[in-house]
């Protein structure tokens, strides 16, 4: 006889309310149904009051962790629609902030992971460090969570001297605590047990399923949209996609924990290579036709879609924003598990309902 | 019209179509619902090889799209999506919330629509 157990909305290792309806029998999970709809706010609707410029304001506020990429991301897609190319040193700028992004929301993820299997002191040392990355944003864009450093034709924040010298010197101090906590992630006899053999997607299962960022590169596919010709600027930062084959909750790990030093990396050779000049070019007119442009944010890749109709407003802006492709995952992975490894199979996709719910 | 477009004329090619790009490797990526002429235009994106493919599907009003969670079990979540924000009905959802993915009995209904 099976029973119907609710794991959320409201959870522990659940910073956001989503809710999965868990069919379990004797212990075990043989059915899931995901409910959302607890914090959606119509933000695809609300731009019909807003110009094209502000548009990318409420982009920015769809995600308070990879905030910095949603608006890096709907400025590119708008200036698809104009045909503008922006500078060069934007360019840079905004792969230097946005991979900042991804090394802070990284930290923020391993740290709700550590505290979902009970380690709390690891917990509070991923934040710390995480802290560090945020004192970055602080002090060269104004702000610590929602950054307002893309704009339409380029970045509206720039990197002084004083700016650079301060990345450089965090990631310096911060590369070697990395080390140490990843120590624990992947050599922990405990956590290895947690984790090594959970949740296991294969590769095709995992490309099948629709996935996205870590979740799709742990089953072993090297996807990731850094690679493709809208990232260009990538190839010349020496970019390589972080993969595990194993498929599993312990490769997810690896990979977002490979993803820091990848981006530390890529925040380096921007800077090394960053190039004097403009930050943004002048755009004039109303957007028209339509585009699509996608990044890779933290939890993987986000597609927007945008039409414009010749006036200020945008006609349609959609968003499939990462998790919102991960969620069905959990209809293939949960069923066979455990109830008591629910939470941690859940977390390994990096949930993001603030993204989600849009 | 966006790049690499194909413009699909029933729900019958539809199908088809998106089940020969399933057999040939493609992931499904997301659809995109919006307001044509008196119906919807929907655009399905698929990738391959980091190319996107796009299928375009006019909607007549009150026609009922089918699904394609039967073919790519992804699709549920952003089929139930539409049915909420515009009104649609599709046909053979692999989970069908019925128009409450995300709006309540007392939300506004269909607001995209």
């Amino acid at each position: 006889m099976t029973t119907i157990i609710p794991f959320g909305p409201q959870h522990p290792v659940l910073p956001e309310p989503v809710s999965l309806k868990l069919e379990i029998d004797n212990d075990v999970v043989v059915g899931v149904l995901p409910s959302l709809g607890y914090v959606h706010r119509g933000l695809e609707k609300f731009i019909d009051t807003k110009d094209y410029n502000q548009t990318l304001y409420i982009c920015e506020r769809i995600c308070g962790i990879c905030s910095a990429l949603h608006g890096v991301t709907y400025a590119r897609a708008v200036e698809k629609l104009f045909d503008v190319e922006v500078p060069e040193r934007a360019q840079y700028l905004r792969v230097i902030w946005g991979e900042l992004n991804r090394i802070h929301s990284h930290l923020l993820w391993l740290g709700l992971f550590a505290d979902g299997f009970g380690f709390e002191s690891l917990f509070y040392e991923c934040w710390k460090y995480r802290e560090s990355v945020l004192d970055i944003m602080e002090m060269t864009v104004g702000n610590r969570v929602i950054h307002s450093m893309a704009k339409v034709g380029g970045t509206s924040k720039d990197l002084s001297k004083e700016h650079i010298d301060l990345i450089l010197k965090t990631l310096d101090t911060l590369e070697p605590k990395i080390k140490d906590i990843e120590k624990v992630f992947v050599n922990n006899y405990t956590v290895k047990k947690r984790l090594v053999g959970l949740a296991t997607m294969s590769k095709q299962l995992a490309y099948e399923a629709g996935t996205a960022g870590p979740t799709l590169r742990g089953s072993g596919n090297a996807i990731d949209v850094r690679e493709t010709e809208d990232w260009d600027i990538y190839r010349d930062l020496d970019f390589k996609p972080v993969v595990e084959k194993d498929g599993d909750c312990y490769a997810r790990t690896k990979v977002r924990i490979g993803e820091l030093y990848e981006s530390i990396k890529l925040v380096r050779n921007a800077i090394s290579k960053l190039p004097n000049g403009e930050i943004a070019v002048p755009i004039k007119g109303s957007p028209t036709g339509e585009a699509i442009m996608r990044c890779e944010m933290p939890r993987g890749e986000v597609v927007y879609y945008v039409k414009g109709k010749g006036t200020k407003n945008l006609e349609r802006l959609k968003i499939r924003t990462p998790t919102f492709a991960n969620i069905p995952s959990l209809l293939l992975t949960l069923p066979g598990a455990k109830l008591a490894d629910v939470p941690i199979i859940v977390l390994t996709i990096d949930p993001c309902i603030s993204c989600t719910e849009r | 019209m966006l790049e690499n477009e194909v413009e699909i004329k029933s729900s019958a090619e539809l199908l088809k179509t998106v089940e020969g790009l399933k057999n040939d490797g493609y992931r499904y990526a997301t659809m995109i619902c919006l307001k044509a002429n008196e119906g919807h235009d929907l655009i399905y994106i698929f990738e391959k090889d980091y190319k996107l493919k796009n299928l375009r599907y006019y909607l007549k009003p009150g026609e009922k799209p089918k699904s394609v969670s039967g073919i790519y079990l992804c699709a549920l979540l952003i089929e139930n999506e539409y049915q909420d924000l515009f009104g649609l009905t599709f046909e053979g959802l692999a989970i069908d919330y019925k128009g409450h993915l995300y709006l309540t009995p007392n939300s506004p209904k269909t607001p995209l629509a």
